[in-house]
């Protein structure tokens, strides 16, 4: 058969079976990082954001960025409002630039306090955490992570330095370890400071960006995050939870949302492969039906010399499976190399904890799609081929 | 006294598509074993589809048509395909070699269809490009070859399964004398190793190589006798 027609023929199918391993190799993997990002949080963590729980993209203005104060956390702190919390930590953040002597860096700067090592479960390799003396002080304090250090201090020790946050002079007292990517932050860039101390120099607000709460227990997430509405309704004068200035969110919650969306992105792509395999297949059937045409001669002859209608069907069949089944394996392999080259760039040039994905289960799918598509757009023109008399097949010319 | 190998008996064919052509009428004869037919007859005369319907290649519409003593019409059509597989040798005008493909592919081609065991086939279709003297053309492709030599190699091919009776269609029409005649004394050696051959020919120096004529006029049979071995050195087609 025609190499170039059949290659032509071919590319819906390569095109569909590099869509699925694409798609099953890449949604694995970001769901691995989004999924390792939440579950390093903790399944007691639960984080309170101001604003409501966006819908979608457009909806992200719409956010009431001032709604957490410190009288929620007063009121959250309270045994009879929320009986099952065990720690509770505000957050500020926001972006900075660090200078020392003559080096300058802007990491994320986040307004703690000391819960922060126990919650994300990340300790300083050198030096300390910073105290609820320090914190309530609005003590000029820092611990920087290994990115922060290496971009300010080179090979130098940084320990007891000083460095110079929007002007205000912070004591480094601890070094967080090479971590990488964790749970939405990269540790190796940022420092924490008293998130007292954040508000009142650096971002000049009097309100939280988070508020992170740990239940006593797994079993007690679900009602403290009732607790917590509660108490947040209340001091905010909500009746009606529709109209709530704050969202709560537990890993959970966030699983679930995580599920869901990739679960749409998977649908959405693999409808995609789905259109253009079933193309594909029609290209299969009509490049099949012009052969069975063109080597009209062959059948008869073939007849002729002893071959039953079942001989020349499987023939044809054979000839469409095999087609269909290169292509499904050139999309594999093209699906595979195109998965790594996108992985290393997420995980590269993006600074993503992005893992190469080999999707088994794909590729035993697309070798199992691709010798489906054959055998179903093969067959019509096989039964062609089959059902055509020997003595007409060799008259033909 | 030779068995009859074919034995028809008011055979009819009608063609039923937007008309109705009636291309045989009612033939009546047999052919023993062993003997060389040649069935000649102007264009439209029904030699060809009588060829078929003796191949196992077409179905008749009447009349009756026992091959080894057994009528076609108790063969289905998968049984027909093995007859023709093991039975019978098929040599046609046009050649139909498969292009692209070695003359020992070509050869082996209905091995593939046969219950032969396949470590067998490559032995098998080497003995049968030698009998037709082709053994230094056995790799190439069938297309380079010259017509005659074409020919050669379906006559191998018709012979791979040792089949009892050979049909030939027209073998020579495309062929110039010389690789006429050598196809030709092929066909007469295989005969006298004892194969019946029934040969389709308009051509008459062609025909003489039978020992028996068997003319069609009409979808009917207008002479059907021996031809004599003299009368063929006469006209000195003998080599």
């Amino acid at each position: 058969m025609n190499r170039m027609r059949s290659f032509l023929t071919l590319l819906g199918i390569v095109i569909g079976i590099t869509a699925i391993i694409l798609v099953m190799s890449l949604g694995q993997g970001a769901q691995n990082l989004i999924l390792s990002q939440i579950q390093s949080m903790g399944p007691k963590v639960i984080a309170v954001a101001p604003g409501r729980q966006p819908k979608g993209i457009t909806d992200m203005l719409s956010t009431f960025t001032d709604s957490l104060k410190e009288k929620d956390i007063e009121e959250l702190k309270k045994k009879n409002n929320v009986p099952h919390l065990a720690d509770i930590m505000p957050i500020v953040f926001g972006s900075q630039t660090a200078v020392y002597e003559n080096n300058a860096y802007r990491p994320t700067i986040l307004g703690v306090t000391g819960l922060f090592t126990k919650i994300y479960n990340i300790y300083p390799n050198q030096g300390r955490i910073f105290t609820d003396e320090e914190v309530k002080g609005y003590a000029d304090v820092a611990i920087i992570g290994s990115k922060v250090k290496t971009q300010l201090f080179g090979n130098d020790d940084a320990l007891g330095q000083r460095i110079k946050i929007k002007g205000k002079s912070f004591r480094i007292i601890g070094i967080f370890p090479k971590t990488g990517q964790v749970s939405f932050l990269n540790f190796d860039d940022i420092a924490i400071i008293p998130h007292t101390t954040a508000q009142q120099y650096i971002f000049g607000i009097k309100y939280f960006n988070r508020i992170v709460i740990e239940a006593d227990s797994e079993e007690n997430v679900n009602r403290t995050v009732e607790d917590i509405k509660i108490t947040l309704r209340n001091n905010h004068n909500i009746t009606d939870p529709s109209k709530d200035d704050f969202f709560v969110e537990t890993q959970a919650e966030a699983l679930k949302m995580v599920g869901a969306i990739t679960g749409i992105f998977t649908l959405f792509l693999a409808a995609i492969a789905a259109i253009s395999l079933f193309v594909g297949g029609i290209g299969i059937m009509n490049i099949m039906l012009v052969s069975v045409t063109e080597r009209t001669r062959e059948i008869g002859l073939r007849k002729a010399l002893g071959a039953t209608g079942k001989n020349i069907l499987t023939q044809f069949l054979f000839e469409a499976v095999m087609l269909t089944t290169a292509g499904g394996v050139i999309g594999i392999i093209l699906g595979l190399l195109l998965s790594f080259v996108i992985s290393f760039v997420l995980g590269h040039y993006l600074a993503l904890a992005w893992q190469f994905v080999i999707p088994v289960q794909a590729i035993i799918l697309g070798l199992g799609v691709s010798t489906l598509i054959g055998l179903i757009f093969g067959i019509y023109p096989a039964r062609k081929a089959s059902r055509k008399s020997p003595i007409e097949a060799l008259r033909y010319e | 006294m030779k068995m009859a190998i074919i034995e028809v008996k008011n055979l009819e064919k009608t063609y039923r598509d937007e008309t109705e052509t009636t291309a045989l009428r009612g033939l009546n004869f047999s052919i023993k074993n062993g003997e060389f037919v040649s069935i000649v007859g102007p264009s439209g005369s029904g030699k060809s589809t009588l060829l078929h319907i003796l191949g196992f290649l077409d179905r008749l519409t009447g009349g009756e048509y026992l091959f080894e003593g057994k009528s076609m019409n108790d063969y289905s059509d998968e049984e027909l395909a093995q007859v023709r597989n093991k039975k019978m040798g098929f040599v046609f005008q046009a050649f139909n070699l498969l292009p692209r493909t070695t003359v020992l592919e070509n050869v082996k081609l209905p091995l593939l269809y046969s219950a032969v065991k396949e470590s067998l086939w490559n032995e098998i279709a080497l003995k049968a490009i030698d009998s037709v003297g082709l053994s230094d053309r056995v790799d190439h492709e069938s297309a380079r070859l010259s017509g005659g030599e074409k020919q050669r190699v379906a006559i191998a091919r018709a012979l791979i399964n040792d089949p009892s009776i050979i049909f030939a269609d027209e073998p020579t029409g495309n062929l110039d004398s010389k690789s006429g005649g050598q196809v030709m004394e092929i066909l007469e050696k295989l005969n006298q190793e004892g194969r019946t051959i029934i040969l389709v020919t308009h051509e008459s120096y062609t025909a003489e190589y039978a020992n028996r004529l068997i003319k069609v006029k009409d979808g009917l049979v207008e002479f059907d006798g021996p031809i004599v071995k003299e009368h063929k050195q006469q006209n000195g087609f003998i080599k």
